[in-house]
């Protein structure tokens, strides 16, 4: 017994020391939801009675066109997730396949540019747009479409990176055999290539996914009617300060917001944690 | 094999369709960009179209049909962005500076005006007279009345006219007045109506125009602006600006953005506006990234030492520990944001104080980084987790054998190890927090700053926070400066980058 607990007791401790710091905030939030007041100072940590008027105020308010902005953000994160994917993975394997000139200096060029962090060029980002919406302005700075554009061109460097790699990984032989039989690159691409990175290709969409959803500036920088926010714009402009008002229905919405990128999060997990060592952050 | 005919004219048009439409869209976007004078943008949709035809339907150009599209798009957004940044950092690019060389000239003489002495004002109705915008005038103190048009002035009498109970003329004859809702957005609101040939009158208004002269003249040839008051020339200062020959201090607004080469890298080392705070910034930028992964992955591998055996619980504690990762960070950094408020946070309410976070420079920099701490160490001890495993268990029991003992042996050969394994994500790490725009935003947004010294750096900004205040802050917002610390913050990031790449190389031919 004793031994058992000079060998254990410390890895408890810290065990249950940090997931009382990482589920701290968390519960807070999920507590300050259920608290008819929505006042965000805790009265006690022990749930007395569950009531869900945040939730009411943050479905029904005027004020917080709340599903609008989910699906805002829904329909943003989704095409850029499917889009950058299905674009990416034809340049991937291009990149990764095929011969032509200039190939190499190609690849260098994306290595650069894929650590180029985007908000950097975003005064250029928002100038360009500024014109565009001069000419088109359905496409430049204020809309939808032009962010999920920008989106994409970001989305390029990384993903076609990612799935590069990917694509190296596949034994060439495989393409090889389907060549002497006579297969054009087009039929190898969509008859080998395709069916064997369809679950790669699922797992680099939702990091996209995820990615787009999480994105703030720019979207802060482009949405500027309400109506059109993201979630994570339309809450922080909510939000915005005035901790002591809104607070009972920004941690409804923040809750019912993290939910669907918990849950994908967790069911990919094991995918992240291996592109973690492979050495990819999560912005 | 008939199949496979069906199935090839299909793609064939598939194909045909999703070209021409790419091309229809892309040629009337073309178009209207030439209309409106983006001759560059319009250029760049024409090779696009160009390209797009051409890969499609020749038959040498595989390689290109797959990279294409993807091409397109990172030459559009990502590319011409960064090269823009480069050029923008040339230029005098800021409030007041906006806007191109001939816009500018338009708007100065638009707005050079000069009311007469009384600064007379009218009552007005904007409507057409003769075929021609015109404005039926009322001139209430004289009890006279006319039209004028942009080149001649009709006198109406009073007896043609049907005015209001205010004597104000509604209409009269041949006259035909516009549509309320129609005026503000017409030619005729924009014209400048005759008076009597110095003067003129503008339309202020629905009801009313004023009467001004033109004070500034410009002359193309000699590309001054002669005042025609004073006779007073101003003349291009090479800054973006017409200035006073007499007075140099004395310009015209608005200026224009124009290429001032190096003089924005060489304010940032000898303005000392900009050169003291971007110093201070920088040293915080580089201690907040530092102290971030510090803390993280010592927090992380000491969890990861903690669960690193079969312990009751492990995967529970597993599954809580990665929450903090799961979630959206803008959210949690949303949440944390209220946490630390003043009067209401719970932080506060645990500690019993009123502790001012975001008001105190030294609270508000250890605010950020326990946040930061929050939101990163689930992913150090992910990755520690995994190296530790990756550590091959004979050196260790080599180690043990020796006679170390258990600290000898993670001082001397687990850490060394791990550190050589996750040196490349520390270095990712550290190039992502040194850029981590979010945190700083959505926390403090920078602050605590000094609002009336006019400061633009706050206590936590890092630098690509103060490039957003100076490029978007509610100050003078400077484009070409932020451009150029945009760039000096991009050679710092891809050196580190690199060398976290070369790092991982050195690794990869380890193992």
């Amino acid at each position: 017994m004793t031994r058992w607990l000079k060998e254990n007791l410390w890895r408890h401790v810290i065990g249950i020391g940090m997931c009382v710091f990482a589920v701290f905030p968390l519960y807070l939030v999920v507590l300050s939801s259920f608290n008819e007041s929505g006042s965000l100072q805790v009265t006690s940590f022990i749930p007395k009675d569950i009531s869900f008027a945040n939730y009411k105020t943050l479905f029904n308010d005027e004020r917080i066109p709340y599903l609008t902005w989910m699906k805002n953000s829904l329909m943003i994160a989704g095409f850029v997730a499917i889009a950058s994917v299905v674009i990416g993975a034809a340049s991937a394997f291009a990149f990764s396949r095929l011969k032509f000139k200039g190939k190499k200096f190609g690849i260098q060029l994306l290595l650069l540019i894929q650590m180029f962090p985007a908000i950097l060029a975003l005064a250029a980002v928002y100038v360009i747009m500024e014109r565009v919406f001069k000419f088109a302005p359905g496409l430049g700075i204020g809309t939808q479409a032009g962010l999920i554009l920008v989106y994409l061109g970001g989305a390029m460097g990384v993903n076609i990176w990612l799935l590069k790699g990917f694509v190296d990984s596949i034994p060439a032989e495989l393409d090889e055999a389907a060549k002497i039989d006579g297969a054009s690159a087009m039929q190898t691409y969509w008859q080998i290539f395709i069916p064997l990175a369809a679950p790669v290709l699922a797992v680099v969409s939702l990091l996209s996914f995820i990615g787009t959803f999480n994105e703030f500036i720019l979207a802060r920088l482009f949405l500027i009617e309400v109506e059109s926010r993201t979630v994570a714009v339309g809450l922080q402009q909510f939000i915005g300060g005035q901790f002591s008002e809104n607070w009972g229905p920004f941690a409804a919405g923040s809750i019912v917001a993290s939910i669907p990128i918990v849950v994908i999060f967790l069911s990919l997990q094991k995918y992240i944690v291996s592109g973690l060592t492979a050495g990819s952050v999560k912005g | 094999m008939i199949t496979a005919i069906i199935r090839g004219k299909v793609a064939l048009a598939i194909k045909l369709v999703l070209v021409a439409i790419v091309t229809a869209v892309l040629l009337t976007l073309s178009q209207s960009a030439f209309a409106k004078g983006e001759y560059a943008i319009a250029g760049f949709l024409f090779i696009a179209i160009l390209l797009i035809n051409f890969t499609y339907f020749s038959k040498r150009t595989v390689p290109l049909k797959f990279f294409l599209p993807g091409i397109l798009l990172l030459t559009a957004f990502v590319l011409t962005p960064i090269l823009y940044t480069l050029v923008m950092s040339t230029f005098n690019y800021k409030t007041g500076n906006y806007i191109s060389k001939e816009e500018a000239i338009g708007r100065i003489q638009a707005l050079a005006l000069e009311p007469d002495e009384n600064a007379s004002v009218f009552d007005i109705v904007v409507g057409e007279y003769q075929g021609s915008p015109a404005i039926l005038v009322s001139d209430i103190n004289n009890n006279a009345y006319f039209i004028s048009t942009p080149d001649q002035r009709f006198p109406v009498s009073n007896a043609a006219i049907t005015a209001d109970e205010y004597g104000v003329a509604r209409s009269a004859p041949e006259f035909t007045p516009l549509e309320s809702g129609d005026i503000s957005s017409s030619k005729a609101a924009k014209e400048r109506y005759y008076f009597d040939g110095t003067y003129f009158i503008a339309v202020e208004n629905l009801n009313a125009g004023a009467v001004f002269r033109q004070s500034l003249e410009y002359l193309p040839q000699q590309d001054v602006f002669r005042s025609l008051i004073t006779g007073d020339i101003y003349r291009d200062n090479n800054n973006g600006n017409y200035a006073n020959e007499n007075d140099k201090a004395e310009i015209l607004e608005p200026g224009w953005r124009d290429p001032t080469w190096f003089s924005n890298y060489i304010r940032l080392f000898n303005d000392e506006r900009v050169r003291n705070p971007l110093i201070s910034v920088f040293i915080w930028t580089m201690v907040f990234a530092t102290l971030t992964v510090l803390t993280q992955f010592s927090f992380g591998l000491l969890l990861a030492l903690a669960l690193n055996k079969p312990i009751r619980g492990r995967r529970i504690y597993r599954s809580i520990l990665v929450l903090p990762y799961a979630m959206p960070s803008v959210m949690s950094i949303l949440i944390w944001g209220g946490m630390f408020n003043t009067e209401f946070g719970a932080i506060n309410e645990i500690l019993g104080r009123d502790i001012a976070w975001f008001q105190d420079p030294t609270f508000a920099r250890a605010a950020v980084i326990l946040v930061n701490l929050w939101l990163g160490f689930p992913y150090f001890y992910l990755v520690s987790s995994g190296a530790l495993q990756a550590i091959p268990s004979e050196l260790l029991e080599a180690a043990a054998i020796d006679g170390a003992n258990a600290r000898q042996i993670f001082r001397k050969v687990t850490l060394p190890l791990l550190l050589q394994i996750l040196s490349p994500l520390l270095i990712a790490s550290f190039a992502f927090n040194f850029n981590n725009f979010n945190l700083i935003y959505l926390l403090t947004g920078g602050g605590p700053r000094n609002q009336l010294d006019g400061e633009i750096a706050g206590a936590t900004d890092i630098l690509i926070s103060y490039t957003y205040q100076i490029a978007f802050g509610n100050n003078l917002q400077d484009l070409g400066l932020a451009s150029a610390i945009s760039v000096l913050i991009f050679f710092l990031v891809a050196s580190i980058s690199l060398y976290g790449v070369r790092k991982s190389k050195v690794l990869e031919s380890f193992s």
